[in-house]
């Protein structure tokens, strides 16, 4: 390694971390939003407010109220069930037919009928599909064995805790490099630095370089502190080889580090520097397969996806650790991350060339 | 001397006026990308799941056995693979290639003529939230028409459980989204603009010259949130008529109300930008801080994609300081419910309040002496 770069570097370093707060953001906040994300959200459906609203109901709500999902919402006789749900009072109504249920049920023709808040689909997806197990036990019939024997491999309670949080992990990362990079060349063009860093007798490779390593390195530091809070607090299962996470998370940083420092060669403010990141990084979180189901995209949002390092690091974070990592996969998802880092510091390359001129 | 703190303020906007109209690239960004986003992701995000890709490894190979195989495939939901053994339908779950896996045992036709209780057994791949429970229902609808085309249900029939949704009576994706999207997308974009206006300010040295002039930390608060709301207010217009026009989102509350509360949400979201700037003096810092206490928070925590009431308690109330939560709840209501705006008087209060809070706050922390 020469002097210049190693010079370099240690500017670079010196710089990111001279500002105590800046050494909280970068290795207190990561933790703090994980734990943070981690315990709060949670794609279950909780906490439903159901009002029951006649009688012949009372036992299919008891049954209801029992499971834990619901919370019971005692209703105003004198209120119509549409307003209960209109007025917020109650989220789902369970409504009965006029005749007692079980007799209904006898000729056939049984039918419950629940009103349900559908302002937020999720919920209400959630509610119908919990009330449709629940109903047949408390009408006393028999569930009836079912056809299939569901098993459910690597997160067998379907903890939300154990997909949520590598999840959360790689935004968080996410997030911290790129917008750490992003500024880090912006800034010395408006500063007026970058035209001294071009005049000095410093390669472009040495500069990309100098810019680049220090926030891998910083990057790379939260890794163990994430991986133990994850593995600690939230009982995430660790199957896989922890080096070869090391190598899965080392290549992504690697890869958001050098998108960063294509935004920045873009960029000539660090205003445009962040809404450059902003751009990158909202699809990125959007299509990165955490927040909802990536399989029923149109196609041309299928294909954009495919460039996204994110939800290729997703997949592998959450391969290695909850199911042993399987090689071929952990291999091809590497591969991809890779060579969307080459091409982006290729391009970089290019870029600052064409600045020297 | 109320009168000379207006103008003050409005120089200062001015100023800022002239500043944004200079970086056309930002101006751009600051109006059209909301609606952008918006418009892509609304067509985007779909909660139901198709072309799952199932393992399936038919030990029997009987004529009841293909029924059951020709009902996934004709459910729609599931892209079939066929597989010889166990151990490559488990491989493909091992190595993302399959989400699920069906086994069928040998001798299933017999058990099923039999009358013999019969298992087939489904292993579902855990690791993927957003897909996990959906397929675990899909199988319900599977098994009913494999049931009902076998005609071996000998079972009573269910009470039938006719769920009547309210507002959103075809659990469209884009009429829950849409509204959602626009929430989180204007929060992160107004604290993106305004969170470097104090500390560019700062960096160049031309806050000393502002704070040589008789003008208030107030004004020039005023002055810096001003433009950037009149632009905020512009881009939700673009964003509601694309929700109205191109998604055909229904609008049931009154447009003033909703008028109303996007001011206030603009306000707060800018005023939480104005706060990190002026605390923190240094870009480098105000942005990292806007993305961290913009984006993750607004996207999870907002309630957005992740329900606020299936969190725990004390983050029930932790929430409660994010005006996008208050805001969300005012979006999604004023354009798919109709009556009841006695439910809004809270969202409402907490979002003035906030609001408030943050500008107040930015006030207080405006300190205008030159060391840091």
């Amino acid at each position: 390694m020469n002097v210049t770069l190693i010079g370099f570097l240690k500017k670079e370093f010196i710089q990111a971390l001279r500002d105590k707060r800046m050494r909280v953001v970068l290795f207190g906040v990561p933790l703090i939003q994980m734990t943070l994300f981690g315990i709060a959200i949670s794609t279950e459906v909780r906490n439903i407010r159901l009002s029951v609203y006649s009688k012949p109901m009372q036992k299919v709500g008891e049954r209801a109220y029992a499971s834990g999902w619901f919370l019971p919402v005692v209703a105003d006789r004198a209120e119509e069930p549409v307003a209960l749900v209109r007025d917020g009072k109650a989220e789902a109504v369970l409504v009965a037919p006029e005749d007692s249920v079980s007799r209904s049920i006898e000729r056939g023709d049984g039918k419950i009928q629940v009103l349900v808040n559908s302002t937020n689909i999720i919920r209400a997806r959630g509610i119908e599909s919990y009330l449709k197990a629940i109903i047949p036990g408390a009408v006393e019939q028999e569930a009836g064995s079912s056809l299939f024997d569901v098993r459910v491999l690597y997160n067998p309670t379907l903890e939300s805790a154990v997909f949520l949080v590598p999840g959360v992990m790689c935004m968080v990362l996410c997030v911290i490099t790129i917008v750490l990079t992003s500024m880090a060349v912006a800034r010395e063009k408006e500063v007026g630095t970058f035209e001294t860093l071009i005049s000095a007798p410093v390669s472009t490779a040495e500069i990309l370089a100098g810019k680049m390593i220090p926030y891998i390195v910083l990057g790379m530091i939260n890794i163990p502190i994430m991986l133990g809070a994850a593995t600690l607090f939230f009982d995430v299962p660790m199957r896989g080889n922890v080096i070869v996470l090391f190598l899965a998370t080392f290549i992504f940083v690697c890869t958001t580090v050098s998108i960063g420092t294509l935004i920045s060669t873009f960029a000539r403010t660090q205003q445009q520097a962040m809404m450059g990141s902003f751009i990158f990084l909202f699809p990125a979180i959007m299509l990165s397969g955490i927040m909802f189901p990536l399989e029923n995209m149109p196609t041309y949002m299928l294909a954009t996806a495919y460039f996204n390092p994110l939800m290729y690091f997703v997949r592998l974070l959450r391969n290695i650790m909850l199911k042993g990592g399987d090689p071929s996969t952990v291999i091809f998802n590497m591969a991809i991350m890779a060579l969307i880092a080459v091409v982006c510091v290729v391009i970089c390359l290019k870029r600052f060339k064409r600045t020297l001129q | 001397m109320k009168n000379s703190g207006l103008r003050r303020a409005r120089s200062i906007a001015k100023k800022e006026v002239f500043h944004i109209l200079r970086d056309p690239f930002t101006l751009a960004l600051a109006l059209g990308l909301p609606v952008f986003l918006v418009v892509v992701f609304g067509f985007t995000v779909d909660f139901n799941v198709k072309d799952i890709p199932i393992s399936i490894s038919d030990g029997d190979k009987s004529a009841s056995s293909r029924l059951l195989l020709e009902k996934f495939q004709s459910s729609k939901h599931f892209r079939i693979v066929y597989r010889n053994t166990i151990t490559e339908v488990v491989s493909d779950l091992d190595s993302d290639r399959a989400k699920t896996g069906l086994i069928i045992e040998p001798g299933f036709e017999k058990d099923l003529q039999a009358g013999r209780p019969i298992k087939t057994q489904v292993i579902q791949d855990g690791s993927d939230n957003s897909t996990a429970g959906v397929i675990i229902g899909y199988l319900n609808g599977v098994e009913k028409a494999y049931l009902s085309a076998a005609g071996t249900d000998a079972r009573a029939p269910n009470p039938m459980l006719e769920a009547r949704f309210m507002y959103n009576p075809e659990l469209t994706s884009s009429w829950f989204v849409v509204p959602g999207l626009s929430v989180v997308v204007i929060a992160i974009l107004s604290i993106l603009l305004t969170t470097l206006t104090v500390a560019r300010e700062w960096e160049n040295g031309s806050m000393e010259l502002l704070l040589s002039t008789p003008v208030k930390p107030i004004e020039i608060i005023i002055g810096k949130i001003a433009p950037y709301t009149i632009l905020g207010i512009i881009a939700v217009i673009f964003i509601y008529l694309a929700a109205r026009l191109v998604f055909d989102v229904p609008f049931n509350g009154s447009h003033l109300l909703f008028g109303f509360a996007t001011l206030l949400f603009i306000t707060a979201y800018l005023a939480q930008g104005v706060l990190i700037s002026v605390v923190t003096r240094k870009q480098q810092l105000a942005m990292q801080l806007g993305m961290i206490s913009g984006l993750l928070p607004s996207l999870l925590l907002s309630g957005f994609i992740f329900p606020i009431e299936s969190m725990p308690v004390f983050f029930q109330y932790l929430t409660s300081i994010l005006p996008a939560k208050w805001y969300m709840m005012i979006s999604r209501h004023l354009f798919l419910k109709d009556a009841g705006y006695m439910e809004l008087l809270k969202p409402f209060g907490a979002l003035l309040l906030l609001t408030f809070v943050l500008v107040t706050v930015s006030r207080k922390r405006f300190k205008k002496d030159l060391e840091p």
